[in-house]
């Protein structure tokens, strides 16, 4: 073994020349989406310092005197902040919510979906099941105005109407966060069940014949063939999402927010803008934006560690 | 051969797309980078005759660039914020005067400081910034980011003596540190200080047979009155009936209740140490007027959605419009505003002649008067020049011009025929220009964007101002406009504002005008018995984030300057 490894190592030196020279047109193809990368996500990273700074208007980066307690005064002033406390609470509380309602949601749809019979009715659900996923949150904050406001709100009217009192879906905390939550499953389970939908169909049928004649039924196969056929792709999508679990979106929460559920509606992301964008603490909320992302790293290593213990495979 | 050239292809599309992105932006991006390249040449070729300002007889020898911030307001009938009769005719005359060049910034009026900050932090920001925040500007101040006034207006003082006759020394330099010495922004001045005013529907109170209420007893009353005859009201639309309207910006929505509930004889200091936020949240009277709304919206008298829509949503104008609404409290002229689309001329056009909101006074104090405070002259938009200002003269020419009388009067009233016409009286009446002149619509109101330090209408003279303000509103009924006026100067105070350092706890509270809002509609939509709670946890999170200690950092202030004297002399 020892031996050959020494040999291969100049061999592969020169199939990399070898690959390049063969494969050129597919090396300048992905050169500029590498470009983008390099550009948009690793060169911004430098300003991860200003974490570790005093953020001042007049100076360029280098420049900038460092924060006290050996650069960590942010961070430190970022725990002692209720307001953050509160915004990771809600942001973890929010996203695991999110996690339990929504993944299961795309998989069950895709499974009944397959179960379909009729062609044509299942391409028109599918298709309809899509398009919340191309609103934007505004649009879907005034739906959901549209439906639930307890004056003129069309579900809030026909609450009233058989003689309850409304409920107040956007204006209490608990009834916000399933209004949030749901409407979240409700944007995204069909498009999320493309996914799967692609993995069904790459099961290999003669595993389901060979079921059929085994006397298995709908649920036996959907249960000892189909799950199990489409386990890699739930695992790596698992996994990505518990690396977004302290992290997610800024226009959803924004959008849905009111100032009467604050309290459970405040996440990190408006967090970041309200301090940070509109009150001019870049130092502070780019230390929340970095331990942030140190969390979801974390979350997301851990979560890949696990999966590969487990005898899954990982997402590398 | 065929792969190849299809890779190549690709490639080729892929890159352009991305290049033809890039350019879009361009032009942005160079713009201010030009202005900070003109002095550098001009500084350069001072002869004998210019002064060492490159200045000769009262203009620049050589062509210089200002670029100025400019709301825009995104008025659907209106036209292009940063480019209309209004702009270029501001263009032409600074060119003309003083041969500058001005640019102007557009940010969106309700997300300007935001907007602002993203300019300054990308060393973009407008050479003459303006906001209605002083702590903003601070903060800006803080970091380095601000000119300091005061050297430059020893500098450039004789250049500017119309900004000095309009403004006034005292205005000028309010806003001076008295430790420091430094001046980080000019306070504009109001000309139009009347501040607000609680309406109700005349019609409303006729059919019902109802005399406007003069105190809160009264205003309950009527207000029970509005909700239990919906159906005489609004027939087939009871259900849609709201008898007094409220917003997510509660403080201000019942910001005449609130002083009615204040002591009418509270001293100078305790109205500047506890007097930081705009809503006056946490000064002594303010829980009870929230508990009086917090009952009448547990007794179905305020409308139930007011915390679900953001500001500058226009659902509650439109609920107004559309007659559902049977009172509210706002700006002084609100139901005047906005030519044939305002409030009162909606309503006219759909049920008549009658149906209008007109103003009332039915919060009374505890002496039985309606003390309510106005603006006060200062204390509107400050304007500030941004550390990347290299045109300081250039740009303090733009202010001197901007405080001359007759350029503010143009921008308000324009050209007669097209803006304005003379009543019988003598009064400017002030019209929305008709569709040959659309150019020269006024996106904001008689262009306060503009007259970037001036807020309200500034005729030739006061007495043709007087006599014209009731005027300065088309399609609308000037009787009502002066009624109005009438209301919010009964019992009238101006505010004094005391001269202090600066408050360094201002520019550090976190989202506290957010935390102020959240506390309201919290105390508001609490159940009767939940009051009290609710109240002091939203009034505690907000002391907590920075208002305590601002009020704490104030009262240290107040008496570094004026010792244990409790009225400003």
């Amino acid at each position: 073994m020892g031996k050959n490894t020494t040999v291969a190592v100049p061999k592969k030196k020169v199939n990399w020349k070898i690959y390049l020279k063969r494969y050129w047109q597919l090396y300048a193809l992905i050169a500029l989406p590498l470009i983008y990368l390099f550009i948009f996500r690793y060169m911004p990273m430098k300003n991860i310092l200003i974490a570790f700074k005093e953020y001042k208007l007049n100076m360029k980066l280098g420049d900038m005197p460092w924060a006290s307690n050996h650069g960590m005064k942010y961070f430190i002033k970022a725990f002692q902040t209720p307001d953050f406390i509160k915004a990771l609470r809600n942001t973890l509380m929010l996203n695991i919510l999110d996690l339990i309602a929504g993944f299961p949601a795309p998989i069950i749809f895709a499974l009944i979906l397959n179960e379909l019979c009729f062609k044509r009715f299942k391409k028109v659900v599918q298709t309809i099941a899509y398009m919340p996923h191309f609103l934007s949150w505004v649009i879907i904050y005034s739906l959901s105005l549209q439906l639930f406001a307890p004056n003129g709100g069309f579900i809030s009217e026909l609450i009233k109407a058989s003689g309850h009192e409304a409920i107040p879906f956007l204006g209490e905390a608990k009834h916000w966060v399933a209004t949030y939550v749901g409407m979240g499953v409700w944007q995204n389970f069909g498009w999320g069940s493309i996914i799967y939908l692609a993995a069904i169909a790459g099961i290999n049928t003669e595993l389901y014949e060979a079921a059929s004649v085994d006397g298995a039924g709908r649920f036996k196969k959907m249960w000892h063939i189909t799950l199990p056929g489409i386990k890699p792709t739930i695992v790596v999508l698992l996994i990505m999402n518990l690396g977004g679990i302290i992290g997610g979106g800024f226009e959803r929460p924004f959008a849905m927010a009111n100032p009467a559920v604050m309290n459970v509606a405040e996440v990190i992301a408006t967090f970041v803008y309200k301090v940070g964008i509109k009150g001019l603490k870049f130092s502070l909320t780019t230390a929340v934006g970095l331990f942030q992302s140190v969390v979801g790293l974390f979350f997301l290593l851990t979560a890949n560690w696990i999966s590969r213990k487990l005898g899954e495979r990982g997402i590398w | 051969m065929r792969k190849k050239v299809l890779a190549v292809l690709l490639a080729a599309v892929t890159s352009l797309s991305l290049v033809a992105c890039g350019a879009e932006k361009a032009p942005a991006s160079t713009a201010p980078a030009a202005s900070t390249e003109t002095p550098a040449s001009t500084e350069e070729k001072v002869e004998e005759g210019p002064d060492q300002y490159g200045m000769q007889d009262g203009k620049f020898v050589e062509t210089r660039h200002i670029s100025v911030e400019l709301y825009d307001r995104n008025v659907t009938e209106g036209t292009d914020a940063g480019d209309n009769a209004w702009t270029k005719w501001i263009q032409e005359q600074m060119l003309d005067r003083y041969n500058v060049e001005v640019e102007f910034i557009t940010v969106p009026r309700w997300t300007e400081g935001d907007e602002i900050n993203n300019l300054l932090a990308a060393g973009t920001a407008p050479d003459i910034c303006y906001t209605y925040s002083y702590p903003t500007i601070q903060t800006y101040a803080n970091m380095g980011g601000v000119l300091d006034l005061a050297p430059i207006l020893d500098e450039y003082r004789p250049y500017v003596n119309n900004m000095f006759d309009w403004l006034t020394e005292d205005a000028i330099y309010q806003d001076k540190d008295p430790s420091t010495g430094t001046l980080w922004a000019i306070e504009g001045k109001r000309n139009e200080i009347c501040r607000i005013n609680t309406f109700v529907r005349k019609d409303w109170l006729d059919k019902l047979g109802l005399k406007a209420p003069t105190t809160k007893a009264e205003f309950e009353e009527m207000l029970v009155a509005f909700r239990d005859n919906a159906d005489t009201l609004l027939g087939a639309d009871a259900s849609k009936m709201v008898p007094y309207s409220i917003g997510s910006d509660v403080g201000w929505r019942i910001a005449t209740l609130i002083e009615s509930f204040m002591d009418p004889e509270i001293t100078d200091k305790e109205l500047y140490v506890t007097g930081y936020d705009s809503r006056r949240l946490p000064m002594n009277g303010t829980k009870e007027a929230t508990q009086l709304v917090n009952k009448w919206y547990n007794d179905g008298l305020v409308w139930k959605d007011f915390y679900l829509y953001k500001a500058g949503d226009a659902t509650e104008d439109d609920m107004m419009k559309a007659g559902f609404v049977g009172a509210f409290t706002h700006n002084y002229d609100y139901p005047f505003r906005g030519n044939e689309n305002s409030i009162n001329a909606v309503l006219a056009a759909q049920f008549g002649e009658d149906a209008k909101f007109v103003a009332i006074n039915p919060f009374e104090d505890k002496n039985g008067k309606y003390t309510k405070y106005n603006y006060g002259i200062t204390g509107d938009r400050k304007v500030f020049f941004p550390a990347t200002n290299d045109e300081v003269l250039a740009s303090l020419l733009y202010l001197d011009f901007m405080s001359e009388a007759s350029t503010v009067e143009f921008l308000q009233a324009g050209e007669e025929g097209v803006i304005h016409t003379v009543a019988d009286n003598g009064a400017w009446v002030i019209q929305a220009p008709d569709e040959a002149h659309h150019d020269w619509y006024q996106n904001s109101g008689k262009n306060i964007d503009m007259t970037i330090n001036c807020n309200g209408l500034r005729l030739a003279t006061p007495e043709l101002t007087d006599l014209s303000l009731a005027y300065s509103y088309s399609n609308v009924d000037v009787q009502d406009v002066q009624d109005a006026i009438a209301a919010a100067k009964l019992d009238w105070k101006t505010p004094k504002v005391p001269t202090v350092r600066a408050i360094e706890a201002e520019a550090e509270g976190t989202d506290l005008d957010n935390k102020r809002d959240q506390a309201f509609c919290n105390a508001v939509k609490a159940s009767v018995a939940d009051f009290d709670s609710v109240w002091t946890a939203g009034l505690n999170e907000w002391l907590q984030a920075g208002g305590q200690a601002i009020a704490d950092e104030r009262k240290i202030a107040w008496e570094e300057t004026y010792g244990d004297a409790e009225m400003l002399p």
